[in-house]
């Protein structure tokens, strides 16, 4: 599997140790080509920072002003007003809880079941583990577009959970990304702590608790960023499943907004910008935050399996 | 929210399909029938705007007054794309209420076949009390299936066209008269104000291909210019003829002259000032009270005079769903919120129109007092609607592909496209 | 594809089995670490409920008349072999879909690919400024796409800023309902949103391409260019194929933008078999077409998976 082969290709082992930018070798770099370099980048940040500029811009302005000189702030032209025409449409505070639900519970589960079976992975033996991984790679592979319908009917039916924060959180519950790096960080330690403990007669979770964990603190923080942003963003699956406004999380309610109730706003552009603006707050806070623990290296262990 | 994050290992699935399909099956078996007569509580929705929320608890609190074991729970129906992609979900999930006082005539049909509806001919009083109160106007709602009614035609909203009397005197139109009776009247208005700058455009319809669009542009013109034709008739799609192709040919001139644009408009187009005119229904009378507007009836090839013209319904009617468990309790909340009475108040909050042939003499101190609903009091007993067949949005879709590629984005010939799309709708009237 | 190895397994330690007959008999029939299968169970009873079985009912729903019915309605579903393949296939818009789909693959994928290359090797070498461009790289990826959507569709509406900035150059019918530009927008769009990702994928590879080759390459006279050609692109092949593999699936499951940006229109210029998918099954009551394209789609994924696996994955 291709997965696999990736691992195998480029073992994780060592690479933060190498993640420092290569100094020595600049010698051979001359200086046209780092201010190429420091050009394409440039270009580069600006056009990833400019639409999120824009937005709160737009989330400002009292009349929308969409020419050039709309993207600098008119201090005659400012004002809180569309968070207030926003929030009497859709409750941005049950909005925000409701993806606060859905988003804890799946963190929760991610990070009690999922470090279960990651540790599972890398460090019990039994029979069976080589098929859990696989299914684990596979999980990472095959598309949702066929499980939607089917999954809607198993959820809403024969699950009952329509409308019900359990019912948007079940598919999502266990993020397998998570689970491949974790099973990543718990082969990384040293085998022979969990033997001598075991001599100790440690039992296996206290091991996992008091030994394992502590030691992989660093992965929990990635594997909660990485899990975090699925469920915080996700449309689809909230969007068929809740059909109550009040249970609806807010990247549901802020898109039925922006297609059906947004035009019949004063200011279209200035209400859809600041709805756009709680939705990405949080999580852009969250990312800055902990972006120290988001190393490279750590996602790329874990994705390669 | 993108990186694949689904599988499955079909080793493992076998077991759990069988359970899935399993379980499903053991969903479908032995329909459970509460009778007809069950009295209790029971759940209702309503629509979503003001002014029918307003009526809606007026007619709850007076209900539950006079019948407290009998009480009725009221919600607006939950938000979505569309109110019938909401029901149909809680179709599928046994959740549905009692009554929803907004379902759309065009999806009876599909919640019908999905065994949603109560058939409500069933009742002892059922199809006396539909037809006392509607008359010959009921019977269009009726299935097509099994000729019964599954809906209680409930309120219309006979559909007409307005016009900004501000951007129309800028444009140089005589806005008491502005001649907008027939398609070459029209047109010459439309092209004045866009020449004159007056407005971008003269008039918006929403050009998106979603299937019920079709209600803003062709139906309206179509039902007028055919003297009543709806869009199928005795399982034939009606409108690969001669009318058919003068509407299409119609829109056509309007977006290929530039008077309507293919591009959707982000906001009003008609309270923007944006376009000079639009196709709306008696609500538009309290949205636009910031607009100077005049009202006449949708133009037909040779202008139709206005009391003899018929026009889209744009019907919302009452389905009662099967998963109620009070269906007696549900009935007469149905008889009743539809009484002489709660249709007077029903009018008087909303400016919708109750269907009742008499409407005009039953209500009569009503129109003296609101002249500006007058017009649309009298089209209300010429309303026709999208005949509700198991397959009548798919059809609907069929037809809005057709219309949105050839008319809307100037494709293929207009007589041909609407050829193309008659021909797929009488197969799928003769499928199930 | 090839069958999946099991990772390298820590040499069981012949310890423990030495007590009795009965912990041996155990360990041989469950392993050594049982519990280990206990600790796994809730995963397993999750893709079982959330994946196995769904994709099971799925292809059940394609090959039968299915319908969304009232729980104790009384219908039925008859198997009808192939009948809503053929009914979904003889419809215009789908085959349509298909193809904006590929429209939008052939934009995306090579562009993803060469933009978060070059970006990931530019950003491997700089030293200032690392965290700020590190973050601003990655805040379109983690930011919903709803949210961002709602910008573009400003950004490129017919009197938006990018129209407002290109004067008589602008595009007419403007961008959005332009029905040759609508899909390529949407391929920008995704591909500036994804983007972060996979540059993060490429800086973890980065680290792994083993510092003397850029070194010998230098002493053997490479500029620059060369070592990137002779040493980077080669030695970050695997990380290559993954960001193919998964901007791939990403763009077969391709719903969200084309549903709020445009519709799916102009007049099915932007329509995906996804958004088709919701709007057949959800909107117009047909799950059993709607299965049938998923079914169509997803073989198609894993078929373009396996030819990149093989012509890109190589020779390991």
């Amino acid at each position: 599997m291709t997965i696999q082969q990736a691992q195998e290709a480029a073992p994780a082992e060592g690479a933060r140790t190498t993640s420092r930018p290569a100094g020595r070798r600049s010698k051979g770099w001359t200086r046209t080509q780092s201010v190429l370099r420091g050009v394409v980048l440039g270009i580069g940040a600006v056009a990833f920072l400019f639409p999120f500029y824009y937005m709160v811009i737009g989330s400002l302005q009292k009349k929308p002003n969409q020419t050039l000189s709309g993207l600098i702030p008119d201090p005659s032209n400012l004002t809180l007003d569309n968070f207030g025409a926003v929030n009497s449409r859709i409750s941005l505070l049950s909005g925000l809880l409701n993806s606060g639900l859905f988003t804890g519970g799946v963190l929760l589960c991610t990070l009690v079941f999922g470090v279960l079976v990651g540790y599972a992975l890398a460090v019990l033996e039994w029979r069976g583990r080589g098929v859990t991984f696989a299914i684990v790679l596979l999980v990472q592979v095959i598309p949702f577009q066929l499980l939607q319908i089917p999954l809607y009917v198993l959820v809403a039916r024969n699950y009952g959970l329509a409308d019900n924060v359990l019912g948007m959180i079940l598919p999502f519950a266990i993020n397998s990304t998570a689970v491949i790096l974790f099973r990543q960080y718990f082969l990384q330690v040293p085998r022979e702590l969990f033997e001598a403990a075991r001599i100790d007669g440690a039992r296996e979770l206290r091991l996992l608790w008091s030994v394992a964990i502590p030691l992989v603190r660093p992965a929990l923080v990635t594997g909660v960023l990485l899990t975090f942003i699925g469920p915080w963003n996700e449309f689809l699956w909230p969007f068929l499943i809740t059909k109550q406004a009040d249970r609806q999380p807010l990247a549901v309610s802020l898109a039925n907004y922006i297609t059906s109730v947004a035009s019949s706003t004063a200011n279209p552009f200035g209400a859809v910008t600041a709805g756009a603006l709680v939705l990405a707050v949080p999580v852009v806070v969250l990312f800055i935050v902990f972006q120290r623990y988001f190393v490279s290296s750590d996602l790329g262990s874990g994705v390669k399996g | 929210m993108h990186h694949p994050r689904r599988a499955r290992s079909i080793g493992a699935a076998v077991v759990a399909a069988a359970l899935a399909v399993g379980l499903s099956a053991c969903g479908q078996g032995g329909a459970a029938n509460p009778s007809l007569t069950s009295k209790g509580p029971i759940t209702i929705w309503y629509s979503n705007n003001e002014q029918e929320v307003a009526w809606g608890k007026q007619m709850v609190a007076a209900w539950n007054r006079d019948h407290p074991d009998e009480k009725v729970t009221a919600q607006e129906i939950p938000a979505g794309r569309t109110s019938e992609s909401v029901i149909s979900a809680a179709i599928t999930a046994g959740n549905a209420p009692c009554l929803v006082l907004n379902t759309a005539p065009f999806a009876a049909g599909q919640f019908e076949k999905q065994g949603g509806l109560v058939d409500l001919s069933k009742f002892p009083d059922g199809n006396s009390y539909i037809e006392g109160r509607s008359g010959d106007l009921a019977k269009q709602y009726r299935s097509s299936v099994d000729g019964d009614y599954y809906q209680l035609p409930w309120k219309s909203n006979p559909v007409v066209i307005f016009y900004n009397k501000k951007v129309f005197a800028k444009a140089g139109i005589d806005t008491k008269d502005p001649g907008l009776g027939t398609y070459a009247g029209f047109l010459a208005a439309a092209r004045k104000v866009v020449k004159t700058g007056a407005a971008k455009v003269a008039i918006q319809p929403a050009p998106t291909s979603e299937f019920f669009q079709m209600d803003t542009d062709f139906y309206p013109l179509y039902v007028a210019a055919s003297g009543g034709t709806p869009l199928v008739q005795d399982g034939k799609a009606t409108f690969n003829d001669k009318t058919g192709d003068e509407v299409a040919n119609f829109w056509r001139t309007l977006y290929r002259e530039g008077l309507s644009s293919p591009e959707q408009y982000q906001g009003d187009a008609f309270a923007d000032g944006y376009a000079a005119m639009a196709i709306v229904g008696p609500w538009a009378v309290s949205y636009y009270k910031d607009v100077d507007w005049g009202a006449v009836t949708v133009p037909t090839p040779n202008g139709t005079p206005a009391d003899e013209i018929h026009t889209f319904s744009d019907a919302k009617n009452i389905g009662m769903y099967t998963a109620c468990q009070h269906k007696g309790t549900a009935w007469d909340v149905l008889k009743f919120a539809t009484s002489e009475d709660q249709d007077a108040k029903f009018l008087d909050t909303t400016g919708q129109m109750p269907i009742r042939p008499d409407l005009a003499s039953t209500y009569r101190d009503y129109f003296a007092k609101h002249p500006q609903y007058e017009l649309f009091g009298s089209l209300a007993t010429r309303t026709v609607e999208v005949p509700a067949g198991p397959n009548t949005v798919q059809e609907m879709q069929t037809f809005r592909n057709a219309w949105t590629s050839s008319v809307i984005f100037g494709g293929k010939d207009p007589a041909q496209a609407l050829d193309d799309a008659a021909a797929t709708i009488d197969t799928l009237e003769q499928q199930p | 594809m090839t069958a999946v190895t099991t990772p390298a397994a820590p040499t069981p330690v012949e310890q423990i089995d030495r007590r009795n007959p009965n912990d041996r008999l155990r360990h041989r029939i469950l392993g050594r670490n049982p519990l280990g299968l206990l600790f796994s169970a809730p995963y397993l009873v999750f893709v079982v409920a959330v994946f196995a079985s769904p994709v099971i009912y799925a292809v059940w729903i394609a090959f039968h008349d299915f319908f969304f019915a009232a729980p104790g309605a009384d219908v039925s579903y008859p198997f009808v072999g192939f009948a809503n393949f053929v009914y979904a296939f003889s419809n215009a818009q789908v085959i349509q879909s298909f193809g904006n789909v590929g429209v939008f693959l052939l934009i995306n994928v090579p562009l993803t690919v060469v933009l978060s290359l070059l970006l990931a090797a530019a950003l491997n070498r700089v030293i200032h400024l690392r965290v700020f461009l590190r973050i601003s790289f990655y805040v379109p990826y983690i930011t919903a796409s709803v949210a961002l959507v709602g910008v573009w569709l400003f950004l490129f509406g017919g009197d938006g800023l990018v129209n407002n900035l290109l004067g008589p150059l602008a595009p007419n019918p403007s961008w959005l309902v332009n029905q040759s530009l609508a899909m390529p927008v949407i391929a920008v769009y995704v591909t500036w949103k994804q983007l972060g990702f996979y540059i993060l994928l490429y800086l973890a590879a980065l680290q792994n391409v083993p510092r003397e080759l850029y070194e010998q390459a230098s002493t053997d006279g490479a500029g620059a260019v060369r070592q990137f050609w002779s040493v980077t692109v080669p030695g970050v092949r695997p990380a290559t194929l993954l960001v193919l593999l998964v901007s791939t699936v990403t763009g077969a499951n391709l719903f969200t933008e084309p549903y709020l940006l445009t519709g799916g229109g102009p007049n099915g210029a932007s329509n995906t078999p996804v958004y088709l998918m919701y709007q057949l099954g959800v909107e117009q009551g047909l799950p059993d077409v709607a299965s049938a394209i998923g079914i169509v789609l997803v073989i198609g994924v894993l078929i373009i998976a396996w030819l990149q696996n093989r012509f890109a994955g190589g020779r390991d």
